[in-house]
């Protein structure tokens, strides 16, 4: 193998484990479950279990 | 920070109002019931930075729905420094029930006097500064569509921030007074907050109220024994409705002074309701408006002209021997086969190919940059990662050209209008045309769509309703149908794709119809609750706001296809160049790698759907494994196609011209499936589990037990409707075995619900008021 090969095979692999992580912290913390932005959404800030406390913002960064 | 809340009626101009203050851009729907849940923003350009939070819409503080005890509950738990009520000032009177209620709260105040600009266009005027004198709560008219009167509102709100406000009621000379005022007594006694308000509601026998103050409720009946009113009785829910709006009416009157309107004159929405809802034609204006959104969509031959000349408009790159001009395919040549080939494309097919153009020609660079790099590079960069990625992003003018449109019938106005004529057909069925709300919501997403089902009041219809809602094909099932029925144009050189692509919207429309008869009429039974909905004006919706949107969807789609589906895509080349003894495998030999393994097993699943077993061990397990994949995100069916296509199908080069359609139609050439299991193919992505968010959305939404049947439903479902397909479709004659089928299955159902007949809710009531009559003059 060739420094191209190996280099391909460490990005891809861990692009696929950083996408998995990224996805599952997210839904750790209790966000988006569509990996889109809530505040452009009919449903924002709803991507959670039903609760009272808490609220999402959608304040532009 | 001090925190404010946005409250008042549905579709009054709170998220308006919230987008204007905070700089943000949350979602504005011309329809009731858009905000589910509260959302919080920052408001800077105050004497000091200001958390504002928007509150889904409420009539009153009874709530009726789920998002509705949301506002109610931040309100009186969360005690907001400041309460803006957001009045809609065409509907003054309407708007002011829920602002009585407010008033009782001891929470500082102001009413913002919205869609003033509206009143204004209407010739009518509203004296803001009597009515704040009547009602004794400052008044501000603002416009939060023009941006009107926002500073002035919100320095006002800061200023009365400052200082504590004590409730006052509305009621003072109501007839139940004294009873309001023993208990807001009693209740200050157990330094209760906001006695006066949980007084009030106690009065009136409130649910919530009456769990959390169990002995105040005998000071109340003892109270009810003793009184009698000549018109309501001791109805005393209704005693203070009749109060609020007998002064509502004292003070309204005088304030607003409107234009001498004949009474017989329409306003513009009303004529275009006696169209767009007409008793018979409304359905099928409806149908009619869906068609042409799906034609402006996917048509490849726009307003059927070439179909209409007898196919005889010539092609661009066909030779003349064959009826074409045959024209050299150059950059300028290839750019106008964008907008015409032998037929005139439809806008969304035109866009599509603009962007494949572009598409190809990053994939030709990128192959040639590779030529010096090694097979399995070249193979994987260019095959599997363009290959898989492009052939999903190829779809994405389609995508925004139907989000466009939807976004357009829901902004207007029109969408409301829909719910409420589908309603008598829905009824039919078990469901509300509240119901239809979130089911249109599900051709953009499932998600949201799922979580708008909290406005359904009743558990059973909102269980039914998310069942459902990924039967309405999501943007993400866009590239699957329109792969497909391109697939099936290009190989088959049969049909139209917008009119498949149409069709099978239908099937889902009319399986989700079925599919809820077959619940509300066996295992959630129960009546159908009512439908009361306002509707909103039409009115155009803003550009502005469409680009907004549009660009979100835009930035979310690329995301998703840079992350979700480009790690897909490269898991999927992966598996299919690896043996299970980890040897490196070439296209050739891809049968024996991993995805090729757990496709030829769970290959005979799919045998009664069409597109099994009966497809060959040789690409025949890549509709078993791109159905699997598609759990992740929908759009990875596609995805497997495109990085799966180029390595199966021998003489097949990708680089040169790739997109979604090509790939389908090389795998539908290598496989030989037939049309009807390759509608059995889209009915199955359409039907089945949705992707892996659309499921935990699903889990959160429904009571608690009825996730797992929700997946056993949607397996079954999508597994008999692609059986029927398919069957029918190859052997017409099943039909009628399968009819006989649904006779059976329906006269057992009607016998079972006859044996077994609901108790009736009006008897339980009644029965259980005698009951408690009787045992009221046991007592005495």
């Amino acid at each position: 193998m060739n420094w191209l090969e190996i280099t391909v095979i460490v990005v891809a692999a861990a692009f696929v484990a950083g996408v998995a992580v990224y996805s599952l912290v997210r839904r750790l913390r209790g966000k988006g479950g569509c990996g889109c932005d809530c505040a452009h959404c009919a449903g924002c800030s709803s991507c959670k279990p039903k609760t009272d406390s808490g609220t999402e913002s959608t304040e532009k960064k | 920070m001090k925190k404010f809340a946005l409250a008042g009626n549905p579709n009054c101009g709170k998220t308006t109002l919230f987008n204007l203050l905070t700089g943000s851009t949350a979602y504005v729907g011309n329809w009731p019931g858009v905000t589910v849940d509260k959302r919080e923003g920052t408001y800077k350009r105050g004497e000091e930075p200001v958390s504002v939070v928007d509150l889904p819409g409420i009539y009153s503080l009874s709530p009726y729905t789920s998002e509705e005890v949301v506002s109610r509950n931040f309100i009186l738990d969360e005690k907001p420094d400041c309460v803006i009520n957001v009045v809609d000032a065409t509907n003054l009177e309407r708007n002011l029930y829920l602002t009585t209620q407010l008033m009782e709260i001891d929470v500082p105040l102001i009413i913002a006097l919205n869609m003033m600009d509206a009143v204004e266009k209407a010739g009518d005027s509203i004296d803001a500064k009597e009515l704040e004198q009547k009602i004794g709560v400052p008044v501000v008219e603002i416009s939060a569509l023009k941006g009107g009167g926002i500073k002035e509102l919100m320095d006002r709100a800061i200023k009365i921030s400052k200082a504590a406000r004590k409730g006052e009621t509305v009621l003072k000379n109501s007839p139940i007074a004294h009873l309001i005022r023993d208990v807001s007594i009693a209740l200050t006694a157990q330094k209760v907050d906001a006695p006066l308000f949980h007084a009030v509601k106690l009065t009136e026998m409130d649910e919530i109220e009456a769990q959390m103050h169990p002995e105040l409720v005998a000071m109340v009946d003892a109270f009810k024994a003793t009184f009698s009113n000549d018109t309501f009785g001791t109805d005393f829910e209704a005693i203070v409705a009749d109060a609020r709006y007998q002064y509502i009416t004292q003070n309204y009157s005088s304030v607003v002074t409107k234009t001498k309107q004949d009474a017989a004159e329409l306003t513009q929405s009303d004529k275009a309701d006696r169209v767009l809802t007409h008793r018979i034609w409304g359905i099928p204006i409806f149908l009619v408006i869906l068609f042409s959104i799906f034609h402006l969509t996917f048509s490849e031959d726009f307003l059927y002209l070439s179909a209409i000349s007898g196919g005889r408009l010539p092609s661009l790159f066909a030779s003349a021997a064959e009826g074409g001009l045959g024209w050299e395919e150059n950059a300028g040549t290839l750019l106008l086969g964008c907008f015409y080939d032998g037929a005139v494309f439809s806008p969304g097919v035109i866009l599509t190919n603009v962007l494949n153009l572009i598409l190809d020609s990053v994939s030709g660079l990128v192959a040639g940059w590779l030529n010096a790099a090694p097979a399995w590079v070249s193979g994987f960069l260019v095959d599997g990662i363009l290959g898989g990625l492009f052939a999903v992003l190829g779809f994405l003018p389609q995508i925004l050209t139907l989000f466009l449109f939807f976004s357009i019938l829901e902004d207007s106005g029109y969408m409301a209008r829909v719910a409420f004529i589908l309603d008598r057909i829905f009824r039919k069925f078990g469901l509300s045309g509240r119901a239809f709300m979130p089911m249109i919501m599900g051709f953009g997403c499932s998600i949201p769509a799922m979580i708008n089902t909290r406005t359904l009041a009743d558990e059973q219809e909102r269980t039914a309703t998310v069942r459902v809602i990924p039967f309405f094909s999501c943007g993400a099932k866009v590239p699957i149908l329109t792969a497909i029925a391109g697939g099936i144009v290009q190989a088959f050189g049969i049909g139209n794709a917008d009119l498949i692509t149409y069709g099978m919207y239908v099937i889902g429309i009319v399986t989700a119809i079925i599919a809820v008869l077959c619940m509300r009429s066996t295992t959630m039974r129960g009546e159908t609750p009512p439908f009361i909905m306002e509707l909103p004006a039409y009115h155009r919706p803003l550009f502005k706001s469409l680009m907004i949107h549009l660009w979100d969807k835009t930035k979310h789609f690329i995301q998703k296809a840079f992350t979700v589906i480009l790690a897909s895509t490269i898991l999927i080349w992966f598996l299919s160049h690896f043996s299970w003894d980890w040897r490196f495998l070439p296209d050739e030999n891809m049968n024996e790698s991993i995805l090729a393994g757990i496709g030829m097993l769970i290959q005979p699943i799919f045998t009664p759907l069409g597109f099994g077993s009966q497809l060959g061990r040789t690409a025949g397990w890549v509709f078993a494994v791109s159905a699997i994949t598609g759990l992740v995100a929908k759009e990875n069916v596609i995805a497997t196609f495109g990085t799966l296509a180029a390595c199966l199908v021998s003489g097949f080069l990708i680089p040169e011209e790739s997109d979604g359609i090509l790939e389908a139609s090389a795998i539908i050439a290598q496989t030989g499936i037939t049309i009807p299991a390759l509608i059995a193919f889209i009915a199955f992505n359409m039907t089945t589990i949705p992707c892996f968010a659309a499921c935990a959305a699903a889990k959160a939404e429904l009571p608690a037990g009825k996730f797992k049947w929700t997946l056993l439903f949607w397996l079954v479902t999508s597994y008999i409707v692609s059986t029927v397909i398919y069957l029918v479709g190859s052997w017409w004659w099943t039909a009628f075995i399968f009819a006989g089928i649904a006779a059976c299955a329906a006269a057992a159902i009607v016998f079972w619900n006859k044996k077994h007949p609901l108790k009736d809710n009006h008897a339980k009531k009644e029965s259980t008021a005698q009951t408690a009559g009787a045992s009221e003059e046991e007592e005495k």
